[in-house]
């Protein structure tokens, strides 16, 4: 992992984390929508799931940090997004086919993170809510994937951001 | 679907394993208490610097779906309150009618007469007189052509005619009402013209009777007047003695004309009706 993309990963989630706490939050009112969620999918339907779980596992502890409830909770759900998505990612994918997948697994990542707070008995979490609210989730989380889905494309295949790939020496291959 | 390599499965274990310590940790213990607090420290300042930035933005896009709801409230809000300065507005003409019509009992009681009360409700020259008023009382509460009408406290005039729900009155301003009338300093009889505007002129019956700026003339005396006796008329602000030896003073109205809202109608005096008749 190169140190573009560490700080690039590092400067997109705070952008996120920030947006959710004064934009997305406020505005989707009752609905858990959630970007870092989303951004969490985006980066693992564009480089992997090995990606997709490391980002995942360190935004979501970072989350978990900032947060009531107990830490990890949302590091293991996002890891979850991560590693779905990661699985889901396929080459040459088109970003509709990425934001149908990221708008769908978040939303899921919503009702099984609301089940696990009621569980842990966080408060103000009830999975009447979750299940009320994972369609509208599912829509807001569309919405928002519309704009960021392609703009994580944009970075991560752009030349400073892209995974490194193994590289085939022609000499040890014979 | 892509598969996982070996290290990322074993990556995804461990760091399931070390997410369930976190879980663990934070909901057996409070190890986790000071992490917690110094990660929310750094994100609430973030928050805080980043809101007063977007929060104008957000609260305009707040606002958006109240749009509609919050002018239809504004122009409910807006006829609540032409209602509340209407009823504020009544309230006060409620008081002013209440005051006038508590004058006009005191004055009907200290006077030994009945009044009816009535509204003024327009005003307008009628019956070839200029200076006239319509009242919303008429034979149906006892009201009757030639009745006195006043305010309670001086003369307004005499009811001209009748129907059942409503009179016309002649008001005493008017240049072709006559009153008869008392001087309460000399007690000289005289008789009191309309004189439109400008009041009345006073003409004393002795045209050597000594008149003078200040006095007070009244209505009366009882039974050599057409009208109730001893109502205020007004006061004498000028006197003139023209070379033939008559004598003419100003008047000046105790009740004004053009002020008039709630009056009484004296129906009777002592228990006898106060029908006056004749006396333009």
């Amino acid at each position: 992992m190169t140190r573009a993309r560490v700080a690039a990963a590092i400067a997109a989630l705070l952008t996120v984390l920030v947006l959710q706490a004064t934009l997305v939050s406020p505005l989707a009112d009752a609905v858990p929508a959630s970007l870092p969620a989303l951004l969490v999918a985006a980066i693992a339907l564009a480089d992997g799931p090995g990606a997709g779980i490391a980002f995942g596992f360190s935004a979501g502890l970072i989350t978990d940090l900032g947060s009531e409830h107990p830490a990890g909770l949302l590091a293991l759900c996002w890891m979850g997004i991560g590693l779905l998505c990661g699985r889901l990612n396929a080459p040459n994918a088109r970003a509709r086919h990425d934001i149908v997948i990221a708008a769908l697994v978040c939303g899921l990542s919503t009702v099984v993170t609301t089940v696990l707070l009621v569980l842990v008995g966080a408060d103000g979490a009830s999975v009447t809510d979750a299940v009320r609210y994972a369609i509208p989730a599912v829509l807001i989380d569309g919405l928002l994937a519309l704009v960021l889905v392609p703009l994580v494309r944009l970075f991560l295949h752009s030349d400073r951001l892209r995974a490194p790939r193994p590289v085939l020496v022609l000499g040890e291959a014979l | 679907m892509r598969r996982l390599s070996r290290r990322q499965r074993i990556a995804a274990l461990v760091l399931t394993a070390v997410a369930a310590c976190f879980l663990t940790l934070d909901l057996v213990g409070s190890g986790l208490q000071s992490a917690h607090s110094g990660v929310r420290g750094v994100l609430g300042s973030l928050y805080r610097g980043t809101d007063s930035v977007l929060g104008p933005a957000r609260r305009f896009l707040q606002g958006i779906p109240r749009a509609g709801s919050d002018e239809s409230r504004l122009h409910v809000l807006e006829q609540q309150n032409t209602a509340l300065r209407k009823q504020l507005a009544d309230a006060r003409v409620d008081r002013h009618t209440a005051a006038e019509l508590a004058r006009l009992h005191l004055a009907a009681r200290s006077g030994g007469f009945r009044a009816v009360p009535a509204r003024v409700i327009a005003t307008t020259a009628a019956g070839g007189f200029d200076y006239t008023v319509t009242i919303d009382a008429g034979t149906a509460d006892g009201v009757h052509t030639g009745q006195t009408v006043t305010d309670g406290i001086g003369l307004v005039g005499r009811v001209l005619h009748t129907d059942s729900s409503t009179a016309v009155v002649l008001l005493a301003i008017d240049p072709g009402a006559g009153v008869g009338a008392r001087d309460l300093r000399t007690g000289q009889l005289g008789v009191v013209t309309g004189d439109g505007r400008d009041g009345y002129k006073f003409r004393p019956l002795d045209p050597t009777a000594k008149v003078q700026g200040g006095d007070r003339l009244a209505t009366g005396p009882a039974r050599a007047s057409s009208f109730a006796p001893d109502l205020d008329i007004g006061r004498v602000t000028a006197v003139r003695t023209s070379a033939d030896g008559t004598t003419v003073a100003a008047v000046t109205p105790s009740v004004s004309a053009s002020a008039l809202d709630v009056v009484g109608v004296i129906v009777s005096k002592n228990g006898s009706p106060s029908v006056a008749a004749g006396g333009r």
